[in-house]
């Protein structure tokens, strides 16, 4: 339980990154972000399978191509709908439908969709055999959370990035610009999403009523976590992550989203900006 | 005379002569079509492999002349309408309008397959009832019996070619097998969340527990979930020899990664449906091998031991390719067959006179052979005399074997790897 709440809350985390990286920086919440996954699932399979390229050069097309798309969708939507939070929760969702229905009238339906497992087999982790696919999800996640964390604080643009989160105005007033930056954090955040698809839809079939399901559960552990906190997504994740073990192994599989999702009812009613969430101003659109 | 004229008459009389052949060649069936209604959930992959399949039957029908009424002959039409039931979230009432729009709109004389989701079904029985219309459909709720038992009179237009009560008639007589060939007593049940597949797992819960099995453990899944290892440390530490999972969802594959993952040293025989089309061994590898599946239908697999069931296989991939659900195209294939039958049969489209003869089919199908009890397709054994579902086992080199009934079956059960 505790190995599979673990893996379960680094899935989590992975899933709800790329969302919390776009939010905290730009402000969209980008609700296209299941259709994005899904895409991106769909690209590098197409990439690998129909075209026979090698599975690295898959999984980095379509991480490039997912992540145009995302710096588009603020280039030609967004950017005429900043400040209108509920237009741009609206535009996002609106394009990842588009996106998630014309991926399934174009035929992603069925079960032969599967990305190949990178390592097939299993290994003992304190007597518990877990398949090596999530053990590299597990690595992923950290080496993704670590190159987040040099980025943001080692390099020009991840220091932009923290400008334009802590004060749009004063980044600008700096030479920063906030349209760029923000733009840049929404291809970043895909690119991140499509990383995440990657390693794991291996573990099941790409199907696009999963793309709904990812956008639930990255919305339920940001929201708990606190929208624009990284570490708060961490925490959820792994909060998410166990009670959904917990749940099924002592009380019902039945709940397991039920817990979830109650729980994140329960954070919003105590603390309505999240965990680890500070700023007044996301409370209120919360 | 010139060689131009004489040219142009040959061409005239040869134009003359061929034309009525190739006239009834292009457009054998002449006269005002009958529609066939088809509401469904059409993205989902067994409504819309069941679309093609009922265009399949139609297209051979209106090949060959298309349906004799009264004196004329005419074409069957399918119109289609999506329902979304089959999708999370879709509330009842916008499928029953979306049943309701197909009938105002395009006016068909019957409907084939219907809603996929039994809840949706249930609720449909009394739209058929108030439009007197006729529908073979296929959704698997046990309900459908009771509902119709109710009030007969009121719900006559609805038939139904599928049941889970027959699966879990298959299912139990796989676990005697088990029982015969390998001593297993001890099993865990872990099923999908939703009306059709509880009442197989709550069915087979009740059987196994008064036959003499350990049930060790029975878990629920909503929709949608992808974590199941907690199902599977419950089972590995229960020692549960036979695991009977019942799903629909494509996140089930999840489920079978889990189990080889986790080594976990039973014999899955139950329901999944990505692990049901042939393609299943290419998508998840020898992962599978072991694995009993049931077919709900024969002719969603074709079968050496019976003929029909293998002319639908083929004919189907020959026309759409490959089909991989594990329900409703063979059945929807002979709804349309059965409902022509009647029609012919009536001379008429009047609902009340098809309804009379629907009740009288006895029709060689690709599922085995059709008739009806209280509107129910009769379910058994042997193809010769009723409907019948398939168990298959996966073996290597992605081959699936069908093991059960013993009128089709053509290997024995093997153990998968891990329990050898």
């Amino acid at each position: 339980m505790l190995v599979y709440g673990f893996i379960n809350g680094t899935i989590y985390a992975l899933i709800a990154l790329g969302f919390s990286i776009t939010f905290g920086v730009s402000r969209v919440a980008n609700f296209a972000h299941g259709g994005l996954y899904i895409l991106g699932g769909a690209l590098t399979w197409y990439s690998l399978i129909k075209l026979g390229l090698p599975y690295f050069l898959s999984a980095v097309l379509a991480i490039i191509a997912v992540g145009i798309i995302g710096a588009l969708i603020y280039r030609v939507l967004l950017i005429r709908l900043r400040g209108l939070e509920l237009s741009e929760v609206i535009t996002t969702f609106a394009v990842g439908i588009v996106i998630l229905e014309l991926l399934r009238s174009m035929g992603l339906m069925g079960y032969e969709y599967r990305l190949p497992l990178f390592w097939e087999g299993s290994v003992d982790i304190f007597g518990v055999p877990v398949g090596i696919q999530r053990i590299i999800i597990v690595i992923v996640g950290a080496v993704l959370l670590l190159a987040l964390y040099l980025f943001v604080h080692h390099t020009k643009i991840g220091l932009s990035f923290r400008g334009v989160a802590q004060e749009e105005h004063t980044a600008l007033s700096v030479g920063i610009n906030p349209d760029k930056v923000s733009l840049l954090s929404l291809s970043i955040g895909s690119m991140i999403c499509v990383i995440s698809a990657v390693f794991i839809l291996p573990l099941g079939t790409i199907s696009v009523d999963d793309g709904y399901d990812v956008l639930i559960k990255a919305l339920a552990v940001c929201i708990i976590g606190g929208l624009e906190s990284t570490i708060g997504v961490i925490a959820a994740s792994f909060i998410i992550g166990y009670i959904e073990v917990i749940t099924a192994t002592y009380i019902s599989s039945s709940y397991t989203m039920v817990v979830a999702l109650a729980s994140m009812l329960f954070i919003l009613l105590v603390k309505p900006s999240g965990l680890f969430g500070k700023s007044k101003e996301i409370e209120e659109r919360v | 005379m010139s060689k131009s004229f004489i040219r142009i008459t040959v061409f005239i009389l040869a134009v003359l002569l061929l034309a009525p052949v190739t006239a009834k060649a292009a457009s054998p069936a002449k006269g005002e079509p009958i529609i066939i209604g088809m509401p469904s959930s059409l993205k989902s992959l067994e409504a819309s492999e069941a679309l093609k399949a009922i265009k399949l039957a139609a297209e051979e029908i209106n090949a060959k002349g298309g349906v004799k009424v009264g004196n004329a002959m005419r074409p069957l039409k399918v119109e289609e309408m999506e329902t979304r039931d089959m999708e999370p979230g879709v509330p009842i009432s916008d499928a029953l309008l979306a049943i309701e729009k197909l009938f105002l709109e395009k006016k068909p004389h019957a409907v084939v397959l219907g809603p996929s989701r039994s809840e949706v079904l249930l609720a449909a029985m009394d739209l058929y009832a108030q439009y007197k219309m006729v529908s073979i459909n296929v959704a698997m709720t046990p309900k459908f019996i009771e509902k119709y038992l109710q009030n007969p009179e009121k719900y006559k237009y609805c038939f139904r070619m599928g049941d889970a009560r027959y699966v879990v008639g298959y299912l139990t007589k796989v676990m005697e097998k088990l029982k015969q060939d390998f001593g297993y007593t001890k099993v865990y049940i872990v099923v999908q969340d939703v009306l059709w597949s509880t009442a197989i797992g709550d069915g087979m819960k009740g059987w196994l527990e008064k036959n003499n099995w350990e049930v060790k453990g029975y878990d629920k899944y909503p929709t949608g979930a992808s974590e199941f290892s907690s199902t599977m440390m419950k089972a590995k530490q229960s020692g549960a020899q036979v695991i009977v999972p019942i799903f629909d969802m494509h996140n089930s594959g999840i489920l079978v990664q889990q189990w080889k993952d986790m080594k976990v040293p039973a014999l899955m025989a139950g329901f999944i449906s990505p692990l049901m089309g042939s393609k299943a061994w290419s998508t998840f590898g020898d992962k599978i091998e072991g694995i009993i599946n049931v077919v709900f239908q024969a002719g969603n697999i074709p079968l050496k031991k019976y003929e029909p069931s293998t002319k639908f296989y083929e004919a189907y991939k020959k026309r759409w390719g490959e089909q991989q659900s594990g329900h409703m195209p063979s059945e929807a294939y002979d709804s349309v067959y059965l409902l022509v039958q009647a029609i012919e049969r009536a001379g008429s489209l009047d609902p009340d006179k098809l309804v009379k003869e629907l009740e009288k089919t006895d029709f060689v199908g690709s599922i085995g052979r059709i008739k009806f009890k209280d509107h129910q397709f009769i379910f058994g054994d042997d193809p010769k005399t009723s409907a019948i579902a398939v168990a298959y086992q996966w073996k290597k080199p992605g081959r699936r074997v069908p093991i059960f009934p013993n009128s089709i079956a053509e290997e024995r059960i093997d153990k998968p790897s891990l329990m050898k």
